[in-house]
C-alpha cells in the first residue's frame, strides 16, 4: 500500500508490505519528490508500532497521590467535557485553549480548529507550526498574496541554473531532496549555501557564505544593493509585475558591500561574486529554510530574499522564482485550515466579514458565534494560568515543554493550569505534565491528508489496526464536541471531514474543493488551489499573476536591525539551534526508535574558541544563557564560525536556553540565535554518557 | 514634539530625520545647501569608477519627505544662527525658527596651499577639482572624457579610491602624498610599503615625503596659461623641484570639520562644535552630530560613528536616558584591485602601554597584516593586501571578544585543524558509519560484492546519495574472494 513518511515536510512517498505480523517500509520509485529514497528515519518509521512505551489507555491524575492512573474512555472524556465547562462557566470562554501541531494531518487540524470556534467557542487556539515556517508564511503573503512553501514542485530545481539555499541543511534534514540539487549540479547548475555552519548540504554546494547568526537580512540587502548600483535589476519586469522596488532600493543604498561585511562577515569579495553569479543566469531559485526564518526579524529577512528574487525578475519564470522549505510533516496544510489564532480554513483570515459567513455556513452556525483572533502560539503558552489567559489548554500533536522557546517557564506556565489535557502515543515530556493523557493513534494506524512543501496534498493510508484501546484524534475531537454540546455534529471518518473540509475552504486562498481521496491516490497527489474536481490543480504558480487583487508582487521595504540578544561581554558567543539528520523534532517519536541513533544534545564548536575555552572534544562544556543552562559533550568542528556554537534541539534543555523575542509578524521566536556563554565543565562534573545534564536554571 | 530643525542634510542628518520619524517626530525641516535630496556620499568614488550608478545613491525616495511630516529644502544654506531668538538666517534672509537645532554641516576639503590654483575670484582653477559632492563628482566626471592624465593630491583614503577611480577609467593618475607614506593616518610604513608598490602595479606612481607647491604651465613656468585656455593641460610643480605635467589636479588632501556657523554664532568650538554625550552644543536647545562635532576631544569622520550619533539624538530628543560613549572605526579602502581594512587607529593604539603586536607580512604576496592586541582583546588591526579573514577580525574587534592566547595567530594564520580520525575510506573500522542516511556502518558495505548488492541489502547511498563515492572505495578495497 502507498503511504508517505510520518516525520518531515518532503512527505516522501513509501509502500508499507505486511510480511507475516511485520509492517516493513519498501520503495514507491514512482512518487516524484523522492523516487523510492528515503533516509534513516523514513526507513525505520514502523519501529514504534507495538513500542513498549506506547499509551493504549487514558490516564487520569489522581487528586489525592498525584499519579496518572489509568481511565476508561468515557470516564476521561466525560471528565474533560465537564471541566472544560465548569471552567467556561466561571472564567468565559477564552478559558479554554486548544494548541495544536505542524504534524496533524489536514483533517485533524481542520477539525481542531472547528472544535475550538463552534464547540469550545474559544478565541484561544494555536499551533506549533509558529515555530516553524510562519515568517516565510507571513512573507510570502505580503509579498505574493499567498503563501504556497514552493510554488513549484520540488523536481524544478533539477533545471534551474543556479540555486540560492539560505538557512538550510537539506541534506540532512532531508535527505531524499538531495538528488535534485545532485541533477542540477551534474546538468552545470550551481548551489550557494548560506549558513554560519558548514553543514553536509554546504559541502555539496559550489559556493559556501557563512554570516555571523541573524544577519541573512543584512546580506540580502547587500545583494540589492549592487544589482541597483551596477544596473543589474530586471527593471522591465519590476515594472510590469511588481509595486514597492523604490522604496527597497533606497533602503538598500545604505547597505554598501563593506557595510554588509561589517555586519555580516562575508566580505566585500564574496559579495560581488555572488552577485555576478546570480545576474549571469536566467533560472535561479532562492529557497528560504529556518535558518533565515527563525528571528525575531524572520519575515523581514525572508522578505529580504524575496524582494532580491523580485529585483532579478525571477517568480513566475519557469525553474526561477522564491520558495519556503517548510519543516514539519504538515507544516503547510496545518496552517490552512484554521488551527492558527487568526485564520479559517482555506487560508481565511478571521476578522474577514465574508470568510466568517462563509465557514459559519457550511458549519451551519452563525457567523456572530464565532470568535475573533487570538494569542499566537507563544502567546498562548506564556498566558497560560495567568488571570487573563487559559485555565485549561487541550494539546494536539504537540510536545511545547521540549519545542518551545524559553522551555523551563513554558513548562512552569503548563505546571499552573487547572486542566491539562494532552493527546499523544507515548508519555512525552508534556504529557508527564498533564491531569489527563489520551492514547492516540499514529500514521499507519489512521488515514488521512497532508500537503507536502510543494502544496501537494497527499494520502496516508492506514495499513494496520491500532492497539486496543487507542482511538484517532478525530474521534477523540468528536467525542469531546458531543459532550460538550456542540451545535452541530462532528464526524470522525477522515474522508467525510475532508470532503467537508474541502467546502470550508472553497474561494479560499487554499482551495481544496475540488480535490477527493481517488483523485490523490490516482494523480501521485494534487496541488491546490484546486476549486472543482475538473480542475487539473495547480503546480506552478505566479505565470501569469501574483494573488493580490492588482496581480502584482509587492516589494516590501524591510530593513536590518540586529538581533534581539547582541552579544556581549558576559555572554560573548553566538548560540544557534538546528536539527540533526536521524533525530526529528522534539524526539518524542524518533528517539524511541532502536535503530536510530541517539547521541543525546552536543555542543559543536571550533577549534579556536575550544583553544580558548580549554575544552576538548568528546569532553563535557556547560552553555548558559540568560534563560538557562545545558550541560553536554563537545563537538570540535572546524565547520562552524569560531564565535558560533551549535546546539541540535531534539533534546529537553536546549530549548530552555533559547530566546523568546518575537517576530512582529509571525509572532516565531529568535531559536536561531541567542547570547550565550561557554565554558569547560571539570570532569568531576562529567554528565552520565549520553545523557545532557540541566544542571541550573 | 514638533519645530526640529537640522541644518545641513547629508548622511547624519538623514539618518537622524529617519530614526525621528519612526519615533512619531513629525515638523522636521532640513536645510541643506547641496541642490539633491540626501545621498550616499561615500559612493561617490565608485560612480566616478563607473561601478555604481548615480542614480542608486539616493537614500529615500523624492516623496517621502513630504509624506512623513519633513520639510526637505535643498539648496538652501544656512547663513548665520541666532540662538537668543532661536533662529537660522539663510542666505537670502529668511529666518526659519527652531526649537530644537541640529548642525549636521560635515566638513570641507582642506585646500592644500598651492599657489594658483584659487584664481582672483575665488573659484577653483578649472582643471584642479575637489571631490565632496555629488556636484564636484559630476564635474570631475566631465572632466575625465577630454583628459589624458591626473594628478591626485593626498594619498589617504579618499585619495587612493579617487586616482584607482580615475585609472579604471582609463587615465594616466599619479598621487603626491605629504607624508612619509601613504595612508599615514591610517596605517604605518610597512603597510604604506606595500600599497605603493601595488599601485605602481596597477600603473599609478606615487610621490611620498613631497609636497605641491604650485600650478604651472605643463612646461613647468607660472604664468599665464594656467588660467586654463589653450588645450587645459597645467603642471604640478612639487616642493622636490620636479612638475608633473597633467590634465587634471584632484584635492584629497582631507577635511576639516564645517563650523563657521558655530563659530560665528558663539558657540564653544574647538577643531569641531563641542559637544556632551547627549550631544548638546555649550546651548541645549542646539547639537550637532557627524564629521562637524567634537566629542570628548575626538573627531569621526566616517559614517558609522555619524549614524549612531543620529540614532543616539534621536533617542535622547525622544525622551530616553542615553550616552554617547564614543565609535569603534572601521576603514574598508573601496578601490578595484587595493585590499585595505583598518581597525580603529592602529597606529595610535601600538605604542600604548600593555599593547601587543601580532604581524605577518608577506611581500612575495604583497599582503602585511597586523593586529594591536591589549587585555587579549583586539584593539586596532591594519589588513593590507590579504582580506580573507576580515569578517572574523571585524567580528571580534567590534564586539571586543575577549580571545584566548593563540588566537591572534589563529586570526592571521588560519584555524587549528580539529581532532580528525585519521587514514582513508579503506582503513574504517567495521563499526565506523558510512552512510548516515541509512545507517550503514563500512563493514555491512564490505559484506556486499557490488554496488547493487548494497543498494539491495543496507540502502546505503539510496538517501541523499552522498555516501557513494565511499562504497564505491570501500568495494574497490575489499579483498578479493576468489583464488
Ligand atoms: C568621496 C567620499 C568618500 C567617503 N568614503 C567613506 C567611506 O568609505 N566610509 C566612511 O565611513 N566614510 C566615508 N566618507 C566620509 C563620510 O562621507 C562622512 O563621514 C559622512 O558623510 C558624515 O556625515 P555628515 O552628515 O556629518 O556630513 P555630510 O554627509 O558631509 O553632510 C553635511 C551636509 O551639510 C551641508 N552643509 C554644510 N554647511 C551647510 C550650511 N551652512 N547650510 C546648509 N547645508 C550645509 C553640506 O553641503 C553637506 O551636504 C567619505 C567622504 C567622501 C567625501
Amino acid at each position: 500500500m502507498h503511504t508517505h513518511c510520518p516525520y518531515c515536510s518532503l512527505q516522501c512517498g513509501m509502500t508499507l508490505q505486511r510480511e507475516g505480523r511485520r509492517l516493513e517500509v519498501a520503495a514507491w520509485p514512482e512518487f516524484p519528490v523522492n523516487e523510492g529514497g528515503l533516509c534513516r528515519k523514513g526507513w525505520t518509521a514502523t519501529g514504534l508500532r507495538g513500542h513498549r512505551e506506547r499509551l493504549t489507555t487514558p490516564m487520569l491524575r489522581d487528586r489525592t497521590t498525584g499519579e496518572l492512573r489509568a481511565a476508561g474512555w468515557d470516564e476521561a472524556l466525560d471528565l474533560v467535557a465537564s471541566r472544560l465547562q465548569e471552567l467556561q462557566q466561571e472564567s468565559g470562554a477564552d478559558a479554554v485553549g486548544v494548541f495544536g501541531g505542524g504534524g496533524l494531518t489536514n483533517e485533524k487540524a481542520y477539525s481542531l480548529g472547528k472544535l475550538a470556534r463552534v464547540a469550545l467557542r474559544t478565541s484561544q487556539v494555536d499551533y506549533n507550526g509558529r515555530w516553524c515556517m510562519s515568517s516565510a508564511a507571513s512573507a510570502s503573503n505580503q509579498a505574493f498574496g499567498i503563501d504556497r512553501g514552493l510554488p513549484f514542485p520540488l523536481a524544478d530545481l533539477e533545471r534551474a541554473e543556479v540555486l540560492v539555499l539560505v538557512g538550510s541543511n537539506l541534506a540532512e534534514t532531508m535527505p531524499p531532496a538531495v538528488r535534485h540539487l545532485d541533477r542540477l549540479r551534474e546538468r552545470g547548475g550551481r548551489v550557494v549555501v548560506v549558513d554560519p555552519r558548514r553543514t553536509p548540504t554546504a559541502d555539496r554546494a559550489d559556493v559556501l557564505l557563512q554570516p555571523v547568526p541573524g544577519t541573512d537580512l543584512a546580506l540580502a540587502l547587500g545583494v540589492l544593493h549592487l544589482l541597483d548600483a551596477r544596473g543589474l535589476a530586471d527593471e522591465a519586469y519590476l515594472a510590469a509585475r511588481t509595486t514597492g522596488w523604490d522604496d527597497v532600493r533606497r533602503v538598500a543604498a545604505a547597505w554598501w558591500p563593506e557595510r554588509v561585511e561589517r555586519v555580516t562577515g562575508v566580505t566585500v569579495g564574496e559579495l560581488h561574486a555572488l552577485v555576478d553569479l546570480l545576474t549571469s543566469h536566467e533560472r535561479v531559485v532562492v529557497l528560504t529554510a529556518r535558518g533565515a526564518e527563525q528571528h525575531a526579524q524572520g519575515t523581514a529577512t525572508v522578505l529580504g530574499w524575496i524582494d532580491v528574487a523580485l529585483a532579478l525578475g525571477l517568480p513566475g519564470r519557469p525553474h526561477a522564482g522564491y520558495g519556503c522549505l517548510t519543516g514539519q510533516g504538515n507544516g503547510q496544510g496545518g496552517r490552512e485550515h484554521g488551527q492558527k489564532s487568526d485564520q479559517l480554513p482555506g487560508y481565511r483570515m478571521i476578522d474577514d466579514p465574508a470568510a466568517r459567513e462563509h465557514v459559519a455556513r457550511v458549519w451551519g452556525v452563525d457567523p456572530d458565534d464565532l470568535p475573533g483572533p487570538g494569542r499566537s502560539a507563544y502567546e498562548l503558552l506564556d498566558a497560560l494560568g495567568r488571570p487573563d489567559g487559559p485555565r485549561a489548554l487541550l494539546v494536539l500533536g504537540s510536545n511545547p515543554v521540549v519545542s518551545a522557546p524559553r522551555a523551563a517557564h513554558v513548562a512552569d506556565r503548563l505546571r499552573s493550569l487547572d486542566l491539562l489535557v494532552v493527546c499523544d502515543l507515548v508519555m512525552s515530556e508534556t504529557a508527564a505534565l498533564a491531569d489527563v493523557v489520551l492514547p492516540v493513534t499514529q500514521w499507519a494506524e489512521e488515514t488521512g491528508t497532508m500537503t507536502n512543501l510543494e502544496g501537494r496534498v497527499i494520502l496516508r493510508q492506514q495499513a494496520v489496526a491500532p492497539p486496543a484501546g487507542v482511538r484517532s484524534d478525530l474521534e477523540v475531537i468528536a467525542g469531546l464536541a458531543q459532550r460538550l454540546g456542540s451545535p452541530v455534529p462532528f464526524s470522525d471518518d477522515p474522508e467525510e471531514v475532508f470532503a467537508e473540509l474541502g467546502r470550508a475552504s472553497a474561494g479560499g486562498r487554499a482551495d481544496y474543493a475540488g480535490i477527493d481521496y481517488d483523485r490523490i491516490r490516482e494523480e501521485h497527489g494534487v496541488f491546490w488551489p484546486c476549486p472543482s474536481p475538473d480542475h487539473p490543480g495547480t503546480p506552478r504558480l505566479f505565470a501569469d499573476a501574483f494573488a493580490h487583487p492588482d496581480g502584482r508582487a509587492r516589494l516590501v521595504a524591510v530593513d536590518h536591525v540586529g538581533t534581539a540578544e547582541p552579544t556581549d561581554a558576559a555572554y560573548p558567543v553566538h548560540l544557534t539551534t538546528g536539527r540533526v539528520l536521524a533525530q526529528y523534532q522534539s524526539g518524542a517519536q524518533t528517539r524511541r526508535i532502536a535503530d536510530l541513533p541517539d547521541t543525546g544534545a552536543f555542543v559543536e564548536l571550533h577549534p579556536s574558541l575550544a583553544d580558548r575555552l580549554g575544552a576538548y572534544d568528546g569532553e563535557p562544556v556547560a552553555v548558559t544563557t540568560r534563560r538557562g543552562r545545558l550541560v553536554a559533550p563537545a563537538r570540535v568542528v572546524d565547520t562552524i564560525r569560531p564565535d558560533t556554537v551549535f546546539v541540535p534541539f531534539h533534546w529537553v534543555g536546549v530549548n530552555q536556553l533559547t530566546n523568546d523575542a518575537l517576530d512582529p509578524s509571525s509572532r516565531m521566536p529568535e531559536f536561531k540565535v541567542c547570547a550565550a556563554q561557554v565554558e569547560a565543565v571539570a570532569r568531576a562534573a562529567r554528565p552520565s554518557p549520553g545523557e545532557p545534564v540541566e544542571v541550573a536554571r | 514634539m514638533s519645530g526640529t530643525v537640522v541644518v545641513g542634510s547629508g548622511m547624519a542628518a538623514l539618518r537622524l530625520v529617519e530614526r525621528l520619524v519612526e519615533r512619531g517626530h513629525r515638523d522636521l525641516t532640513l536645510l541643506g545647501d547641496e541642490p539633491h535630496a540626501p545621498y550616499n556620499r561615500i559612493l561617490l568614488s565608485a560612480v566616478l569608477e563607473g561601478t555604481h550608478r548615480p542614480e542608486a545613491l539616493e537614500l529615500r525616495p523624492a516623496g517621502w519627505y513630504a509624506t512623513h511630516g519633513v520639510a526637505l529644502r535643498t539648496g538652501t544654506r544656512a547663513a548665520a544662527l541666532d540662538l537668543d531668538a532661536r533662529e537660522v538666517e539663510l542666505v537670502d534672509g529668511e529666518r526659519v525658527g527652531y526649537r530644537t537645532l541640529v548642525l549636521a554641516t560635515g566638513s570641507i576639503p582642506t585646500l592644500p596651499p598651492i599657489r594658483g590654483m584659487v584664481r582672483m575670484d575665488g573659484t577653483l582653477h578649472p582643471a584642479v577639482h575637489a571631490f565632496r559632492t555629488l556636484a564636484d563628482c559630476r564635474r570631475l566626471d566631465e572632466a575625465v572624457a577630454g583628459s589624458r592624465r591626473a594628478v591626485v593630491v593626498g594619498g589617504g583614503l579618499l585619495g587612493l579610491q579617487v586616482a584607482r577611480a580615475l585609472s579604471v577609467r582609463g587615465l594616466q593618475v599619479e598621487v603626491v602624498e605629504g607624508g612619509e607614506h601613504l595612508l599615514r593616518s591610517q596605517v604605518g610604513p610597512a603597510a604604506g610599503r606595500i600599497l605603493a608598490r601595488d599601485l605602481r602595479r596597477l600603473g599609478t606612481s606615487t610621490y611620498t615625503g613631497a609636497r605641491a607647491v604650485r600650478l604651472v604651465t605643463e612646461h613647468g613656468e607660472a604664468g599665464a596659461d594656467v588660467d586654463g585656455d589653450g588645450d587645459g593641460a597645467v603642471g604640478l610643480r612639487l616642493d622636490n623641484g620636479y612638475t608633473l605635467p597633467t590634465d587634471l589636479v584632484v584635492l584629497t588632501a582631507g577635511g576639516r570639520p564645517s563650523v563657521a556657523l558655530a563659530r560665528a554664532a558663539g558657540l564653544d568650538v574647538r577643531r569641531g562644535v563641542v559637544v556632551d554625550a547627549q550631544l548638546r552644543t555649550s546651548d541645549a536647545s542646539v547639537h550637532a552630530i557627524g564629521d562637524c562635532a567634537e566629542h570628548d576631544g575626538r573627531l569621526t569622520g566616517f559614517v558609522a560613528p555619524a549614524w549612531e550619533q543620529a540614532e543616539l539624538l534621536a533617542s535622547h530628543l525622544s525622551g530616553d536616558d542615553v550616552t554617547h560613549t564614543g565609535s569603534r572605526t572601521v576603514a574598508r579602502l573601496r578601490a578595484t584591485g587595493l585590499d585595505v581594512a583598518v581597525l580603529g587607529d592602529p597606529e595610535g593604539a601600538r605604542t600604548l602601554p600593555g599593547s601587543e603586536v601580532v604581524e605577518v607580512t608577506n611581500p612575495l604576496q604583497g599582503s602585511h597584516r597586523s593586529l594591536v592586541v591589549r587585555d587579549r582583546v583586539v584593539v586596532a588591526a591594519e589588513l593590507v593586501g590579504d582580506l580573507s579573514r576580515v569578517g572574523l577580525i571585524t567580528q571580534h574587534y567590534d564586539r571586543g571578544t575577549v580571545l584566548g592566547p593563540h588566537e591572534p595567530g589563529h586570526l592571521l594564520l588560519g584555524p587549528p585543524r580539529p581532532p580528525v580520525p585519521g587514514g582513508t575510506v579503506a582503513d574504517l573500522a567495521d563499526e565506523a558509519e558510512v552512510c548516515t542516511c541509512a545507517g550503514v556502518a563500512a563493514g555491512a558495505v564490505r559484506r556486499c560484492s557490488s554496488l547493487e548488492e548494497v543498494v539491495e541489502r543496507t540502502r546505503a547511498t539510496t538517501g541523499c546519495g552522498g555516501c557513494a563515492p565511499d562504497v564505491r572505495q570501500l568495494l574497490a578495497a575489499r579483498p578479493s574472494l576468489t583464488a
